[in-house]
């Protein structure tokens, strides 16, 4: 498949604007998105209103969660929808055909839909502000680590959807698997709490699976709580789950394609 | 002299429609200033129909047939205007009126999908209040005239259109409505379902005595129904009576159309042509021409001999080109 | 009559289509166990931190989870799927199927609310009930039958006020027709599986007085805890009484603009 890159670039570029026709629609997407931190925000500045929570005051616990709501639209994994859905309908077959590979497809709604997102979840965070006054100590530093951080999230979050969609290829109804880990994304990427303030044994799951460099591990990063070897750590462990994932994505991906194609799609 | 059934007054509906200019610009400024403007859909239309007759309402697309219908239906208010059916007034939707009357609406369909459609049947029965008793005698008599009984057992999506049609038409039937009113049922169907359907719809009337209202588009529909048609262009009507008489002012002429080979285009001399034939448009290679009926197979003839030509077709006027020549003409 | 015989045939109809269907029942019910899960789990995690809040403790946040899972099944089973066919772009307003159940000769509002029905979130409904009385043998205080009637009485109230809350963002339809109006009171709703109590006090008085989805919740929760005062039962009764029957009216607003607007 030729990597028609100019073909790609307009496909981006028209995916984005047919999506902004249909704003209010993905504007809504977005709302249900963000009502969950938003509770989890709501409930820890309440409960840290007298005193701090594990090391976290009422200030930082708004920082957190409004960062999280950023963070956590910036990377949400869509591909479920784009792409599962695709091969579900027999859309895929489509792509498939195209002089573009289907690569491109699940980019160009990644980019359309982050920028839809973006246009609904800043200004509700900017009016949030001033209300929650938010605390952040933060250096230029870890702004700069912030980054790259944000980036491998993204990226993981990406290709972590990404193959769990191509289990389409095999089971129609593997999107049950998609809300199952949906669910566990909840308690283990820092959105129920932040992952310090987790009771010791789920703190440790946290730490071993890879949704909390997802999500969590960026936010972590830019409020400036870990020292220098747990950044080390960090990244190390989003590096590694990354380089994971491709690699399970990419095996799927070719096993998912040749048992597509012969079951006749 | 007994009043009649279908009374319409002056009905009128305009609808203001947000204007929606392109560009940005225009977006942005529409979030705090909306303009609208005025389409009218219905202008001040009046007619009555008397108990047991089938009018066609026919017009082209958007010339405000199925506002009319919607309006004696009791769907939409009119802005202007009084109908009384029956002595109810439609849109007070009372369910007196209601039970009287039925809708088939081409395209979509009144059936829950996944279940048999006799299920659907009997939520219908009892939306209705129809005695069991009667609504067994109906639903037989129904599935017989259908011929439906292998039908009956199968999920509605497993069935093929035309079945589902059929199932559409019970549906609609069940609780003997005095009054149908059909928007484009043959939409989409195929010649011989269109056909089967009319027939049907036909037979219905003769037995029953229910006033039928049906919207069409396609003259077919409304040369096998209705002996009185009622036409609606922009809203308004241009014709009321029977379709023999329209039929008069239609069949004095046909249309050819004629496509010349490119390369041999000579003007047409007018001396050469019948009279009473008009040259209706011309664009490239492609004539229309518009001729007395009698003179039609001679002029086609006379082209395919003396000019080097790929195609000629002789048709009856379509609705359009008819309606074209009553506005030339002046409204009837 | 006529309407008790309506919803019973919906009902029965309702369950052959859903049998149709062939749902996965595993799935959904490992779906279900896994949010219940999730659910408890984010309670001890904010009780882990704290002993209680505003009054607030594990076993009576537990309860009102339990009421949560009770009232959002309830919402599942009838007012959801029928409210559902409505809304969105293939509901019955925007493709026009609205016309056939426009010229039903029952009421529309009936049929808007209870056409369809679901019997799957059973489960969620068991599994509401199953929290609900866990959490109850918890409490130090004892149960009285006081608490049991009030805990019904304020559960009523619970879901008229959730009805009036889905007919009213439902109702938005007929001026949006394609709006997903379902989807806005899904998000709204989730505000409803905490306690009041642990909300800041200008989230309290907007999930209370403007949008009052807090309420829907919390109300049975304390009764059940000892929590609720008769005089607030009585008031919430009125309340949720005036509040259902403006949302009726602004239902039939809809309706009438729907009749004027629509070509």
């Amino acid at each position: 498949m030729k990597m028609n890159l100019r073909g790609g670039w307009v496909l981006i570029i028209s995916t984005w604007q047919m999506w902004l026709q249909h704003r209010s629609f993905f504007f809504l997407l977005a709302f249900g998105w963000m009502i969950p931190p938003l509770i989890s925000l709501f409930v820890w500045y309440t409960v840290s209103g007298t005193h701090a929570i594990a090391g976290m005051t009422q200030s930082e616990f708004v920082a957190y969660y409004l960062f999280f709501m950023l963070v956590n639209q910036l990377t949400y994994s869509q591909t479920n929808w784009t792409m599962g859905d695709a091969i579900r309908s027999g859309f895929m077959n489509l792509l498939l055909l195209r002089p573009l590979h289907p690569f491109f497809h699940a980019i160009s709604t990644e980019v359309a839909g982050k920028v839809v997102y973006m246009l609904f979840v800043i200004p509700v965070v900017i009016l949030l502000a001033p209300i929650l006054h938010p605390s952040l100590h933060t250096t230029l530093y870890q702004v700069l680590l912030f980054i790259p951080a944000l980036l491998l999230a993204w990226l993981l979050r990406f290709f972590w959807g990404f193959w769990l969609a191509l289990l389409a290829f095999w089971a129609s109804r593997a999107d049950a698997l998609l809300a199952i880990q949906d669910a566990l994304i909840l308690l283990l990427a820092g959105q129920v709490a932040p992952i310090a303030v987790l009771p010791a044994p789920l703190a440790l799951l946290a730490q071993l699976l890879p949704f909390r460099y997802m999500i969590s591990f960026p936010i972590e990063v830019l409020m400036g709580n870990l020292s220098l070897t747990a950044l080390l750590e960090g990244f190390a462990q989003q590096i590694g789950w990354l380089c994971f994932t491709l690699l399970l994505f990419l095996v799927v991906w070719r096993n998912g394609l040749r048992h597509y194609s012969a079951i006749g799609g | 002299m007994t009043e009649p059934l279908v009374l319409v007054r002056n009905l009128s509906k305009t609808y203001r429609v947000p204007e929606r200019a392109e560009g940005l610009r225009a977006a942005i400024n529409s979030v705090w200033r909306r303009s609208y403007r005025s389409v009218t859909a219905v202008c001040d239309i009046s007619f009555s129909i008397e108990a047991g007759e089938v009018v066609g309402f026919l017009g082209p697309n958007g010339a405000g047939k199925t506002t009319t219908l919607k309006m004696l239906s009791g769907l939409l208010y009119p802005t202007a205007g009084e109908v009384s059916i029956n002595g109810f007034i439609p849109w007070q939707r009372r369910p007196e009126y209601l039970r009287r009357i039925s809708m088939v609406l081409g395209n979509k369909s009144q059936m829950l999908w996944d279940i048999p459609p006799l299920d659907s049947f009997r939520v219908l029965g009892e939306i209705y209040r129809v005695p069991p008793g009667e609504f067994r005698r109906t639903q037989d008599e129904l599935f017989d005239l259908l011929d439906m009984r292998p039908l009956l057992a199968k999920p509605v999506r497993t069935l093929s259109l035309g079945e589902r049609m059929k199932c559409e038409l019970v549906a609609a039937l069940l609780h003997r409505p005095t009054i149908l009113f059909l928007d484009e049922p043959t939409l989409g169907l195929d010649i011989s379902m269109q056909r089967r359907l009319r027939r049907f719809i036909a037979e219905y009337n003769r037995r029953s005595g229910a006033t039928i209202i049906l919207t069409s588009h396609y003259m077919a529909d409304v040369e096998a129904l209705c002996p009185r048609i009622i036409m609606i262009h922009h809203g308004q009507l241009l014709y009321d009576g029977t379709l023999e008489s329209l039929a008069n002012r239609l069949t004095p002429y046909k249309i050819l159309r004629v496509t010349f080979d490119s390369e041999h285009i000579e003007p047409i001399d007018a001396g050469t042509l019948p009279t009473g034939t008009e040259l209706i448009s011309k664009e490239a290679a492609n004539w229309t021409l518009r001729v007395p009926r009698g003179e039609a197979t001679k002029l086609a003839a006379f082209i395919l001999n003396t000019f080097a030509v790929t195609d000629v077709t002789i048709e009856n006027p379509t609705i359009e080109e008819v309606i074209d020549q009553l506005y030339q003409e002046g409204a009837l | 009559m006529y309407y008790l015989r309506l919803i019973k045939l919906f009902i029965q109809v309702s369950l052959q289509e859903e049998m149709a269907y062939r749902v996965n029942f595993f799935i959904t019910l490992l779906y279900s166990l896994l949010n219940l899960a999730i659910g408890i789990l984010s309670v001890v995690v904010i009780f882990t931190q704290v002993n209680s809040i505003h009054g607030w403790n594990f076993s009576s946040t537990l309860a009102l989870l339990g009421t949560y899972l009770i009232l959002g099944a309830i919402r599942a089973i009838v007012f959801g799927p029928s409210f559902d066919k409505l809304v969105g772009i293939d509901g019955e307003v925007w493709t026009g199927q609205l016309d056939y159940t426009l010229s039903r000769p029952a009421p529309m509002q009936l049929l808007a609310s209870a056409r369809h029905w679901r019997f799957l979130p059973i489960i969620d409904l068991l599994i509401g009930t199953g929290v609900t009385c866990a959490a109850i043998f918890q409490l130090k205080n004892g149960m009285s039958i006081g608490h049991i009637l009030a805990f019904l009485c304020a559960l009523i109230i619970g879901i008229t006020i959730l009805y009036a809350l889905l007919l009213f963002f439902a109702s938005l339809v007929f001026w949006s027709p394609g709006l997903l109006a379902t989807r806005v009171f899904d998000g709204v709703f989730q505000m409803a599986r905490y306690p009041l109590g642990l909300y800041p006090g200008w989230v309290r008085f907007a999930l209370t007085w403007i949008i009052p989805v807090g309420i829907i919740t919390t109300l049975p929760a304390e009764a059940l805890v000892g929590m609720l005062s008769p005089l607030t039962l009585l008031l919430s009764t009125v309340g949720a009484g005036i509040f259902v029957i403006a949302v009726s009216l602004f239902f039939q607003m809809g309706l009438r603009h729907y009749a004027s607007a629509s070509s």
